[in-house]
């Protein structure tokens, strides 16, 4: 009875979930634009995250490459090695866990914004003095969060690389020519672009969950946390879901 | 509103540093493909490419100068290679250059190799045909390695057998009189020794290599992620050993028997007479004597294979090298 | 935009007309047959207790909320029946003063009341803006907060503001979502105060949603009861006061 109840609620919220989300189709394309308020969330949502995903990015590389060194020695092939790390990063370290700490940093401000905008009416303020608060906060953060995550994946890969090139200096000595072209000698397009492409979903779910979750918050400054929290819950394991469902596309495009 | 220009900034520059980097990754990843950039046309024919696939690279002298564009199957027994090719070796490479298909390390990707030859010839154009060699296929190579080997043992084997009979019944000598016997005996053990002789030296060269390949030098150093060929490799070589072995064994009996024979000849004694009772042995011996010359031929020839396989083409010559010197030294 | 909806209604006379609302949330009827005349220039009271529906009556007032039956008309319009554009033009000349002042965490008091200008009226410079919005933050008496951010501000500063940003439009008709509510009496009798002073200088007409006392005696010129979803009683704060229907009298003990 209790399993009937949570599977009801848990339908009920992925419904809600997909009419919030395809109403975003239908209102970006009509006017008015919000193009200020785009710009200035691109801001906020791109490029102050940039010092936190980089330090993470390019601990990630340090650490990836230090990680693997002792076992590239073992079987002999250490000189592989800035192309394995290449490999792990432009694939999959660089887009998951930049879209991870993405939705932990942004995710969670934007369902926590947005909560207590709705708690303390502000969302109905908005919509009382003219603006269409979906417009206003939703669309533009969610096309934010969709334009600036693979931005900053991209970074992210260039400062992991950074990291790992420094890792592989640190016991051996490669030159930066050297790494860069076994780098990308390893590398094919096709391990680029998806890699590219899955991070604007990633970035779309983010705002999405974090929209959803903050618009549809409940009363109270408790409700606020709650918004926060499942924004970051629900956002990274909707990260990994993507993930799955990405490289099984790739995977049947003949892509890998 | 200043300040929102200024985050617009920020944000334009941040943006403009991430689109630098991708498109520089692309580009980087687009010019090993030779995507970009001035380039040529060369095609060749095969019978067999063996799993080439179009992206593969090209060498020239070991230079990688392009890559693959396309595979298309003209025919049953027919396959074009298309190749890209940079132009800065327009006016190096000519047609008669031979283009063969190799392997990038043991285990590496396949790669597409333009040998020039020391002769006079045309340069060559956009489009042209080069000739082909066909590729030695190390696969094989190890397979009929393999057959003779177990071969080898089989024949030393029977060998064996009868050289015990012979041994054992005083009835061979009737063959003494058959100096053609004699002397395809004497080739055979000169044979015998020489397969041994190559044998130990190949076996002594391909520990030396696969202890390099353990310490992880050279470009070897691929070899070991495929354990299937190590393991291969190392059969072979147990397989080299054991045959030695039995040679040695063979070849110490052999020598008695002919010690013996040489003996007996001088000595003139006739007890030949009974070992006409039994006509099969000395036609299982020829057989014998028949079989392990061709499995010794078959194994010289494989030596020699494996001489100019790529793998340890570098390590015999050094040692001829090295001879050389040593030669000269003299 | 404005122009047509600037027909000129004199006093005394109707400026809006609310008639057999209904509006239910699941099986919990909360308007059940509301009607109202708000006529102009007159601070009309709607008393009730919380969770009566007061809440829901102003937010289906302002189009928050769709009633599932009734009308509402201003100015020739009924609000149920406009789409988002027609809506945004009424809500140009009806202002709300929120409960909880839903001020912009995010922008300062000036980008605050910046905020409806530059949102209903694209056509207007920033010298004028600027000007508009001093005349605001005058009115409220807070001229020296323009670069301040709400959560600097105390709570009746905040409510102030709120109400220069609700002025800023100049509305004809001002919906207060219980004004006084979390605020000292002191600062709550400013308030209402303020509201006065407001009716009296832009010749305002109000309706107040209010549980609280001092609100309704102060500022209301007539009062309403909003009981069981329905106008239980209506009229001046001293007539209600001597009812002696029991259901009326409990409000004023």
């Amino acid at each position: 009875m209790a399993q009937a109840i949570i599977i009801k609620r848990f339908l009920d919220e992925l419904g809600d979930m997909s009419r919030f989300s395809s109403r975003f189709f239908i209102e970006w394309f009509k006017p008015r634009y919000e193009i200020a308020e785009f710009f200035k969330q691109c801001y906020i949502i791109g490029y102050k995250s940039l010092p936190l995903i980089g330090l993470t990015g390019f601990i990630m590389g340090l650490v990836l490459t230090m990680q693997l060194r002792p076992s590239m020695v073992d079987y002999g092939v250490e000189s592989q090695l800035p192309a394995i790390v290449g490999i792990a990063i432009v694939r999959e370290i660089g887009p998951v866990i930049t879209a991870l700490i993405f939705a932990g940093k942004i995710g969670s401000s934007i369902g926590a914004e947005l909560g207590s905008m709705k708690v303390t009416e502000q969302i109905d303020a908005m919509e009382v003095s003219g603006t269409n608060p979906y417009k206003y906060l939703v669309v533009s953060r969610v096309l934010a969060t969709t334009f600036m995550l693979p931005v900053l994946a991209i970074l992210s890969d260039g400062i992991s690389l950074y990291g790992s090139y420094l890792g592989v200096n640190i016991k051996g000595e490669t030159s930066s020519l050297l790494f860069w072209t076994q780098v990308t000698n390893s590398l094919e397009f096709y391990d680029v672009l998806p890699a590219f492409i899955k991070t604007y979903f990633f970035g779309f779910a983010v705002g999405m969950i974090g929209c959803y979750k903050g618009y549809n918050s409940s009363k109270g400054t408790e409700g606020v946390g709650h918004s926060a929290n499942s924004a970051v819950v629900v956002s990274s394991v909707t990260i990994f879901i993507l993930d799955l469902l990405a490289v099984q596309v790739t995977d049947l495009l003949g892509f890998n | 509103m200043a300040k929102e220009i200024i985050n617009n900034i920020k944000l334009g520059v941040f943006v403009l540093a991430s689109l630098f980097i991708i498109i520089l990754l692309l580009y980087m990843i687009g010019r090993n493909r030779n995507l970009f950039g001035s380039n040529y046309i060369l095609k060749a024919t095969f019978e067999n490419i063996q799993g080439l696939k179009a992206g593969n690279n090209v060498r020239f002298a070991g230079i990688d100068v392009g890559t693959v564009k396309k595979i298309e199957i003209k025919n049953d027994t027919l396959i074009e290679v298309i190749m890209i090719i940079d132009k800065k070796v327009k006016n190096i490479i000519r047609k008669n250059a031979i283009v063969s298909i190799g392997t990038d390390g043991l285990v590496g990707n396949k790669v597409v190799n333009i040998i020039a030859v020391k002769k006079e010839g045309e340069i060559a154009k956009s489009g042209d045909f080069l000739p082909t060699k066909r590729p030695i296929d190390t696969d094989d190579m190890i397979k009929i390695l393999q057959k003779t080997n177990t071969d080898a043992s089989v024949v030393a084997e029977n060998l064996k057998y009868t050289t015990t009979q012979i041994n054992q019944s005083n009835i061979v000598w009737s063959i003494l009189r058959d100096t053609l016997l004699y002397k395809s005996l004497q080739k055979s053990i000169m044979n015998i020794h020489l397969i041994t002789e190559n044998a130990n030296e190949t076996v002594a060269d391909i520990k030396k290599i696969i202890t390099n390949v353990k310490n992880g030098k050279g470009t070897l150093g691929s070899i070991v992620s495929d354990t299937t060929i190590a393991s291969n490799l190392n059969k072979a070589i147990d397989q080299i050993h054991s045959v030695g072995k039995t040679t040695d064994t063979l070849i110490h009996n052999i020598n008695k028997i002919s010690l013996e024979i040489n003996s007996k000849i001088e000595n003139g004694n006739n007890i030949i007479q009974s070992l006409l009772q039994d006509s099969m042995i000395p036609i299982r011996f020829n057989n014998s004597l028949k079989n392990i010359e061709s499995a010794s031929n078959g194994l010289n020839q494989n030596m020699e294979a494996l001489k100019h396989n790529f793998l340890f083409r570098t390590y015999f010559k050094k040692i001829e090298k090295r001879k050389s010197t040593e030669d000269k030294n003299k | 935009m404005i122009s047509e909806l600037q027909k000129i209604i004199k006093d005394n006379e109707t400026i809006m007309s609310i008639s057999n609302l209904y509006k239910s949330f699941g099986s919990n009827n909360v308007l059940t047959n509301f009607s109202l005349d708000l006529i102009k220039g007159e601070n009309t009271i709607v008393l009730g207790k919380s969770g009566s529906g007061k809440s829901v009556l102003i937010k289906c007032i302002i189009g928050l909320l769709k009633p599932d039956s009734g009308n509402i008309e201003v100015y020739n319009k009924n609000i149920p029946d406009l789409n988002g554009a027609e809506l945004d033009k009424i809500r140009a000349k009806v202002g709300f003063l929120f409960q909880s002042n839903a001020l912009y965490d995010s922008m300062t008091v000036k980008e605050n009341l910046e905020f409806p200008l530059r949102r209903h009226w694209l056509k207007v410079t920033q010298k004028e803006v600027n000007k508009m919005v001093e005349e605001a933050l005058e009115d409220v008496g807070l001229l020296h907060t323009q670069e301040m951010m709400p959560a600097e501000l105390s709570g009746g500063m905040r409510k102030r503001i709120a109400l220069a940003r609700t002025l800023i439009l100049k509305p004809e008709i001002i919906l207060y979502d219980e004004p006084t509510t979390g605020l000292d009496p002191i600062t709550g009798k400013e308030i209402i105060n303020l509201m006065n002073e407001i009716k009296i200088k832009y010749n305002t007409t109000g309706l107040i949603i209010s549980h609280d006392m001092n609100c309704v005696r102060l500022a209301g010129d007539r009062i309403i009861i909003l009981l069981e979803g329905k106008c239980y009683a209506s009229g001046k704060y001293e007539e209600l006061k001597t009812s002696e229907n029991p259901k009326i009298k409990q409000f004023f003990n």
